[in-house]
């Protein structure tokens, strides 16, 4: 008896939510709205050095990132040289390849790719439930039908983590921070071995 | 005025107009460059890249250095907004990212290779390969400029056209790769000095 009482504690604390987990507390205004302003500005283009850690290979370039109208973007990344290896557009709900060189055109690829860019770009993501703690908020949406968490800090979006099952299986990190621009992003996947850091050289 | 209009039209029209040359002054722009490849040692210089993609409102500029030292060793090192370097030799690519230290067997890779034959080729100015290449001169001013586009069906995907631009002693001014949504790759040479010795230790990483 006692056992299950333990096991189904147990059951109770894992079912918990992602946040609720980190000891954050759920509010019940589920008005809260989340911007994310990093990639919204229609006239500045976005330009990252990138550094990509897949297993054990290392690669390099530029993410070019555009917000061409209300509703769409364009990612792009190329080789330091200039040559193009892939060019996404996104609109509201639709996800288009440009471009991709043969040898990255993996489904596999482009879909990872498609779901972290995704979370970059989105700018008002629907808020399901908020919770806080001190001067932490976090914003639980969906996005691709993946629970997706926005954290902030004194009202600045510094991190999102994008779970399944109630474990962090993305994590997405914005820091150096400077008029809504992110100097500094990494994507760090827990389940595969798949690593971005990208640095803004925005001119 | 509408005179004026059509008279500045007509101006800026014939400023930018580039004539094809005839047979025997292309024949001779090849001979001058192949001289002039044939003749160069090294060549160090620096260069501006500018990358145009249709969506973006300005060109991404980015600077550096090149080193080339005959046969096949090239340096391309970029200092500005990122540092960034890759070194062509023989087979293998080593690259160095801001300390980060990389190296890529090309002879695995035909990609990178058919490319990194391209730049070498591209860098000399001596492209002129009639099974490779449909090949068209032109002339503007005191430059000439030839477009090489590509036979093979692999490389057309990735690269439409090479425009590059000599001075009249046939040195390589500018290297310009169109892609075949229009987006392309400008390298505009400055300050360029050939035959300067080069220590080989310059193409290490």
């Amino acid at each position: 008896m006692r056992f299950l009482l333990i096991s189904l504690c147990f059951f109770v604390v894992s079912c918990g939510s992602y946040p609720e987990k980190q000891n954050f507390l759920t509010e019940n205004s589920t008005s809260q709205e989340i911007e994310n302003l990093y990639f919204s500005d229609p006239s500045i283009d976005y330009v990252y050095k990138a550094s990509i850690d897949v297993y054990d290979r290392n690669f390099s370039g530029l993410l070019i990132i555009k917000k061409l109208t209300d509703k769409e973007h364009r990612v792009a990344f190329t080789t330091e040289m200039g040559n193009k290896m892939f060019d996404f557009s996104f609109t509201e709900d639709n996800f288009q390849v440009n471009f991709i060189l043969d040898e990255l055109n993996k489904k596999m690829l482009i879909n990872i790719l498609k779901k972290d860019f995704k979370v970059l770009i989105l700018e008002n993501p629907l808020i399901s439930n908020s919770y806080s703690k001190e001067n932490n908020q976090v914003f639980e949406t969906l996005i691709y039908n993946k629970k997706h968490y926005y954290f902030t800090e004194n009202n600045q979006l510094n991190q999102v983590i994008k779970t399944k099952n109630g474990k962090e299986k993305v994590q997405f990190l914005f820091s150096e921070i400077n008029n809504h621009l992110a100097n500094q992003i990494e994507i760090k996947h827990q389940n595969i071995k798949l690593k971005i850091k990208l640095k803004s050289i925005t001119q | 005025m509408r005179s004026v209009l059509i008279l500045l039209l007509f101006i800026s029209v014939s400023v930018h107009a580039q004539t094809k040359m005839s047979a025997p002054e292309a024949e001779a722009l090849k001979t001058l460059v192949k001289q002039q490849a044939l003749t160069t040692k090294t060549i160090s210089s620096n260069f501006t890249q500018y990358k145009h993609l249709d969506f973006l409102s300005n060109d991404i500029v980015s600077k550096g250095k090149l080193a080339f030292k005959t046969p096949d060793l090239v340096k391309w090192e970029y200092t500005e907004p990122f540092i960034y370097a890759v070194i062509f030799k023989n087979e293998t690519l080593f690259i160095n990212d801001e300390g980060k230290k990389n190296q890529v067997n090309m002879g695995s890779n035909k990609l990178f290779k058919e490319l990194n034959g391209l730049i070498i080729n591209s860098i000399k100015g001596d492209m002129f390969d009639d099974e490779a290449f449909e090949i068209s001169y032109f002339k503007k001013d005191k430059y000439s400029r030839v477009h090489f586009i590509p036979k093979d069906k692999k490389s057309s995907k990735f690269i439409s056209a090479f425009h590059i631009t000599f001075n009249e002693k046939g040195d390589v001014l500018e290297v310009k790769m169109i892609e075949p949504s229009g987006d392309f790759t400008k390298i505009v040479f400055t300050n360029k000095e050939l035959n300067k010795p080069l220590a080989d230790a310059i193409f290490t990483n």
